[in-house]
């Protein structure tokens, strides 16, 4: 079976998102514009991964819950899950690993947890755009032993990036690399190249998703045998970006 | 030193990518290509050294109060930097020095006395 997968959306816990980008109106856009795997990915947090999966349990989707976590050379690595659990235990790991910076909601945004219902839950009251101290290797790292996918995010993009922040993309246990654009080789390394939408707003949600080819039935499958079969067919290649599209 | 002093006092290529600001006293200056090492460390009205040349920069500077940014090593800067910089009233130079150079003389021409 073919389907429409996006690996990189954001919700309202990301600063920099709409406030708007609900867990629950990013699921509902999502399977209006024909995508079957969302994964919900904010910077540095999974708190509104629990949100996220009951919103899309009421879609009909299937979710992934991963992070965007920010190396200390401020690259960004998309790191995803096939359960809530380890994403939400990531997102404590990182928790403690974030550099602190003067956080004030007026002028980054305002940074908030939900349920499925809309419901404000908590406002996280420190900054999760900082950069971790952890490097980029060590991330990918420890987000592959925990079992995500690894995947480089907008790696030819000008800005934290791996061609931005680094001139290169070291080996690493990628899944994949997202990229804007058809990457060069050496910033493909070798890996599967998928689009990603990185919607912060509502219009954003499903501009640059990717088609992948899963075993019959793949719709069916959640959890962790969902994570395992996306990561045989990127592994393999069996994907059609969208480039192009708006950067 | 003022900003409008930064082009000529450096001594080397300097040109203005973004001139549409309230001219001010600098009060130092900050040499990072990390844009949360500048979040955290750089000072109100200052100028930022870097060769971040993109309009994230630009974001850190308003958010930090930064007076203005030069982007060494003749980066191109592309056209949404110029102008969220002239929303944001900071002025942005360019030129062909290093990060090291541009400091350098920053330091001789900002020391206080």
């Amino acid at each position: 079976m073919r389907a429409l997968a996006d690996l990189h959306n954001h919700s309202c816990l990301s600063p920099c998102a709409s406030l708007e980008e609900s867990p629950s109106l990013l699921a509902r856009l999502a399977r209006e514009r024909g995508l079957g795997f969302v994964a919900l990915t904010d910077h540095n947090s999974a708190l509104n991964c629990p949100a996220f999966d009951e919103a899309c349990r009421r879609e009909g989707l299937a979710p992934l819950f991963g992070i965007e976590a920010c190396s200390v050379e401020e690259v960004h690595v998309l790191c995803i899950f096939g359960r809530v659990e380890p994403a939400l235990d990531f997102g404590l790991r990182l928790r403690s690993a974030l550099i602190p910076l003067p956080y004030d909601p007026e002028k980054l945004g305002d940074q908030v947890v939900v349920d499925a219902d809309e419901e404000v839950l908590e406002l996280v009251d420190f900054y999760l755009g900082a950069a971790l101290i952890l490097g980029f290797d060590e991330i990918c790292a420890e987000a592959a032993e925990r079992g995500a996918l690894v995947i480089p995010a907008h790696v030819d993009r000008p800005m934290f990036s791996v061609s931005s922040q680094l001139g290169f993309l070291p080996p690493g246990p990628y899944d994949a690399v997202e990229s804007m654009r058809e990457p060069a080789p050496e910033l493909r390394g070798g890996h599967t190249a998928i689009s990603g939408s990185d919607a912060h707003y509502p219009e954003h949600v499903a501009r640059r998703p990717f088609a992948v080819e899963l075993p019959d039935g793949a719709s069916e499958l959640r959890g962790d045998s969902l994570l395992e079969a996306l990561r045989a067919s990127l592994r393999a290649g069996l994907v059609r970006p969208s480039w192009g599209g708006q950067a | 030193m003022l900003i409008s002093e930064l082009e000529s006092s450096l001594g080397i290529g300097m040109e203005v990518a973004q001139g549409d600001y309230s001219d001010r006293e600098l009060s130092t200056g900050y040499a990072s290509d990390l844009l949360s090492d500048v979040m955290a460390n750089a000072k109100a009205d200052g100028v930022l050294v870097t060769v971040q040349a993109h309009k994230n920069a630009v974001a850190v500077a308003s958010l930090v109060g930064l007076a203005a940014i030069v982007v060494c090593n003749s980066r191109p800067l592309p056209d949404d930097m110029i102008s969220s910089a002239r929303a944001e009233g900071v002025a942005v130079f360019r030129t062909p020095a290093t990060a090291f150079e541009v400091s350098g003389r920053l330091w001789a021409g900002l020391r206080r006395p």
